[in-house]
Order: C-alpha cells, then structure tokens, then sequence
C-alpha cells in the first residue's frame, strides 16, 4: 500500500509525478479514494423513465445497475447477486420486473432488495437470507439535479448540490436553454477507447492551449474548423492573419472547488438559419428576450463534472469517462436533446456530433492520439514529472471559491491535481 | 420449345453478367480505399450520395441515433481532406487498409434497371504500425445507380457486426 506522505511527492504547485499515470496501485487507489468517494456521473433519469427500466454501467471499475422502482424512485445497484456475487443484469438496458440470477435463480426487486430464493427449505433455521442484506445491494446515496443522477458509495462527505457547487449551475442553464425547461438523453451513444490514463481525458476537457496544434488537420487553409452547430457561418479559429496562432487567452478558465473546472465560451458564430430563429422564438415565448439572449451566449465550452462527466452545450452533449486501468480509458458520448426545440434541429445536432465525437471523429481521434503518445512517452525515466506551470493572473470568486484566469493558463489542471491529491490522502 | 429454353439462358446470362459488373465495381470501389485515392472514391458517389456506417445492427435511421459515420459529399471531402493534411496525428503513421467483398447480390437482377439494390459483405483489415491490425467486418447495403457503362454510388451503408463495441480511433471508411 502506498503511504499518503509518497503520494503528497507526486504532486507540486506546478509538476505531477509520471507515476499517476503509468502506476497500477495508484489506478486501484484512485478508484477507492476517488470513484468509490465521490460523486459519480451514473446516467440521466430519461434514460429510465418507465418502473422497471434500467441501464448497466459502471462506477469506477465496479458494473452498477441505474433503474427505476415501482415506487419513481431512481436507485443504482451494486450489479452482483447477493448469494455467489455473479453479475446479475447482463443486459445493457431493458426492462424488468425483476433481476433473475442466472446462477440459482434468486431474484431480487428493482430496488434491489432479495425477493425469492430458490428452494428455500434448504436454508435452516435462523440461516435464511436476508432481504437487504443478501440483496443486490444499493448505492448508499443517490441524487440527481436536472435529471443527471449522481452516485456516491460514501455516506460521508457533502450532499450533491454542495459537491457540486457553481458547477450546479451549468446543468440549469441547460434545462434553460430547452423550450420546454427539460433535457433528455436520446438518439444513442458514441463509444471509443484509448491506450491511456482517464485523467488525459480530465485535463484535455480543460486545455485551450492545445486545439490549433493537435486538431490543426480539421481546420481549413483559412484556419478556420467546420461548424459545430447547424447554420453557424464558419466554425472555431485556429489561426488568424498571416497564419499566426490566434490565442484562445481571451475566452478564459475557471477551476472550482472538489477539481471541477470549465473552459469559457467560444467566441459567438452568427446564425441566421430558419431553424436556428424558429429555436429562438421559442425560447423567447418561454423566457422573454432577456433571458433568452443570456441562455444563447454561451459562456462555457467544456464543463468538467469531476471525475467522470464533461458537458458541452454548444452543441449539447455530455462525455463520460470511464477508467478501465492505468493505461486504458473508454469514452462515452451521450447528444442531449432539448426538449421543445426544433426536431430537425435535434438531428442536426446527431449529425454534427457524428463528425466530432464518434470513434471515427475529426476532432476526437487526434486527442486519443495525443492520451495514448503521452501514455507512452510517459514510460520513459529520464524525467519524471509532466510540467503544468502556464499560468496567467488569476482571480478568485469568494462566494464560490472559483479561480478564474486566461484561457491557456493549466489552473484548471493544477486545481484538479490539488483535489486529486486531498481525496488520494484520504486514509 | 428450343428457343424457350434460349430466352431463359439468354435471360440468366444477362442477370450473370449484371451480377459480374456490379461486383467489378464493387472491388474498384473499394479498391480506392485502399489504394488511398479518396478523392475519386468520393466521385463514385452521386451529388447527394451518401455513406453511412450505423453505431447500431438495427439502426434504420442515421438521424435519430448517432452512427460511426454519416457524410454526405461535402463531410466526406472535409473528412478526406482531412487526411491528405501533412499534420493528421491521428494517422501518422497512416493505415494500410485492405478491404475484401463478398457474397454479393443484386437486386433487381433486371440488366436494364436504372437502379440496383445490393448487398454484400465484407472484411476490412486495417494495419497501423506500432499499433497492431484490427479486422472489421459485416455487411455492406448499396443503393447503385446506372450511369453510362458504369455506375454512382446513391447510398453505401456498411453495418459492422461490432458497431456498437467500443472502438479505438477509426480513420479509413470501411
């Protein structure tokens, strides 16, 4: 076991050691100091709207169950039988009245609880199993905001909002910037791997240092990328006049407490589209034109919901990470839809997403690319530390304790490395 | 009676020879891939042509879900394009690919249609190196259209039989 004093080694103000990467104690550490302490992105209620449905995923490493009782209530399950620990739910979503054990047929209710066991005169007196305690087993405290259910293992610790913090906000201002005040999870999921640690994925989400180098290949001659949102005239700008760099310093970077962080909003791209007015008509007839202005300026790209989620509103959709071992990540693209918008501009928005976010995106496969290099050259001994010194004035929000500072500063980075460190020390 | 018998082996020679020059231009279609010449694997489609690689076996929709790959004309040249960009890390080093097709049939076997139905399967290997191979397969539906001799590509759908595992970085359409 590694002592809390060597992994206080591994991080400085402005370096973290090689071995939070390449180390597979530190990875099984992670995943019960982290994973099994935090709040976890699990799914979002939409995703089981009906009793009885649910959806198999994972916490950490761990396989769950997110489904809803009979009773509404949404619960995630540890997914292993209480009797021989099989993995119970095989399927990825379904439905069910009950979770049947293929090893002896024990079946257990939608809240987890053991429901019948099979030939059940063959347990004694004072042995008969217990309907909690042989049950599946639930998660000990579970919550959602807007729809998005967060799981924490640990009793202990802040509620969801407080864990959450200004990052809470975020999530409202999606439902706000749906016609009908709701987001649903529909049209499928991209999934992709890497030969990588899963924090590469972490500090990329928060990196606006990066785009106009790794992705230089998805922009024009011009310098300029395809659109990122149906009618949008051109897409982000890698490069300006003369062919220089343009510096994304100016869109900003905020860290905030428990490692959360996001990337300020990409400059604004009109859009005089049809399909893009008809979206702001609704949104005015919901929110009046104050309102509706403040929701279309997006003040955020990437926000990070640490440990596991990343949100993007511009063209909505949320990423979720999951750390299978030290060097292998899988991704998880989920298209959020708006309720109330356009259709056609739901399916725009799956279009678009395509080209972005599959495994055979434009954009994600240079970063994979990158996670799975830095993977590699992180093998190498004759210097241990990844150097995260970019830095630019800093200012501090006391009400909410968000530090905000240039867009290319590695804040956000150092920031989620000082809350990795404070959960790790945790004995 | 003889000349029957002539009308239906004249009609089964047509058919063959239909089924022959679809497959023909099924080879060089792919062929093109491997061969890296994107940019007339792209003119084999039709103005609005589409190629489509589903992220589901039974999606029948490429706007209600997401897919592996939807592009119309103007996606695939930014996404070909793409790959011709001396900078595309992604893809240094590039993919060899090699793509096989198979099991082909057309419907209608008409030698006279304007458009044809067809269905194949496939394996692509793709090779990157330093990175291992990794095979692909499954089924490819074409929707063909006659144009002079040959033919335009309306709609290519190739449903992997793992589409909707989770995947390393794809470059190459399959």
């Amino acid at each position: 076991m590694l002592a809390n004093g060597d992994l206080s080694r591994l991080v400085t103000d402005t370096r973290i050691h090689r071995d939070l990467f390449q180390d597979r104690a530190i990875f099984d550490l992670e995943m019960e100091r982290i994973f099994a302490r935090s709040w976890v992105y699990v799914g979002h209620d939409s995703q089981v709207p009906e009793p009885g449905d649910f959806l198999c995923t994972r916490i950490g490493a761990q396989p769950v169950v997110m489904v809803r009782h009979t009773d509404g209530k949404v619960h995630v399950l540890y997914n292993r039988c209480g009797h021989r620990g099989v993995k119970v739910v095989a399927e990825e979503e379904g439905n069910a009245k009950r979770f049947m054990c293929m090893y002896h047929g024990w079946t257990y209710d939608t809240n987890g609880d053991l429901d019948f066991v099979t030939q059940p005169e063959g347990y004694p007196e004072g042995r008969h199993p217990d309907k909690v305690r042989d049950g599946m087993g639930r998660i000990a405290r579970v919550d959602d905001l807007c729809g998005f259910v967060f799981a924490n293992q640990s009793e202990e610790g802040p509620g969801l909002r407080d864990w959450l913090g200004a990052n809470a906000v975020c999530l409202e201002d999606l439902a706000d910037s749906a016609p009908d005040g709701e987001v649903e999870i529909r049209g499928g999921v991209h999934r992709y791997m890497y030969r990588g640690n899963w924090k590469f994925q972490i500090d990329n989400l928060s990196d606006m240092y990066h785009p106009a180098y790794s992705h230089e290949s998805s922009s024009r001659p011009t310098g300029q990328q395809f659109a990122r949102r149906k009618g949008d005239k051109g897409g982000i700008e890698f490069r300006g006049k003369r062919g220089r760099v343009k510096s994304m310093d100016p869109l900003g970077v905020s860290a905030l407490p428990n490692g959360h962080s996001w990337q300020g909003g990409l400059p604004q791209i009109e859009n005089t589209s049809e399909l893009h007015r008809e979206y702001v008509r609704r949104l005015e007839a919901r929110h009046g034109p104050e309102r509706t202005k403040e929701v279309l300026t997006k003040t955020r790209h990437n926000v990070i919901f640490y440990p596991n989620m990343a949100m993007q509103e511009l063209n909505p959709h949320i990423r979720v990470i999951r750390p299978v071992a030290a060097d292998l990540t899988e991704i998880f693209v989920y298209p959020i839809r708006l309720k109330g918008a356009p259709e056609q501009m739901f399916r725009e928005q799956i279009r678009i997403l395509n080209g972005t976010h599959s495994a055979s995106s434009m954009v994600q496969t240079d970063d994979v690319e990158a996670f799975a290099r830095a993977q590699e050259g992180l093998s190498t001994t004759g210097n241990e530390w990844i150097l995260l010194a970019r830095a630019g004035e800093e200012k501090v929000d006391p009400a909410t304790g968000r530090v905000s500072s240039i867009g290319t500063s590695e804040v956000a980075m150092r920031n989620h490395y000082a809350t990795w460190l404070s959960l790790m020390s945790r004995a | 009676m003889a000349g029957a018998e002539n009308g239906r082996g004249g009609a089964a020679l047509a058919e063959l020879l239909v089924a022959r020059e679809v497959e023909r231009f099924l080879i060089r279609e792919v062929g093109l891939l491997d061969d890296r010449r994107f940019e007339d694997w792209i003119e084999l489609f039709t103005e609005d042509g589409t190629y489509w690689a589903p992220a589901r076996v039974d999606q029948d929709d490429p706007w209600e879900h997401v897919s592996l790959f939807f592009d119309d004309r103007e996606l695939m040249t930014t996404r070909l394009a793409r790959l011709r960009h001396p900078r595309v890390y992604a893809q240094i080093p590039h993919s060899r690919t090699s793509h096989t097709i198979g099991n082909v049939t057309v419907d209608p076997p008409d030698p006279d249609a304007d458009a044809y139905e067809v269905g194949a399967r496939f394996v692509m290997l793709d090779y990157r190196s330093g990175h291992g191979q990794r095979s692909f397969g499954g089924r490819y539906d074409y929707r063909l259209v006659r144009e002079g001799d040959s033919f335009r590509i309306a709609s290519k759908k190739a449903t992997l039989l793992n589409c909707d595992a989770v995947h390393e970085a794809i470059s190459i359409p399959f």
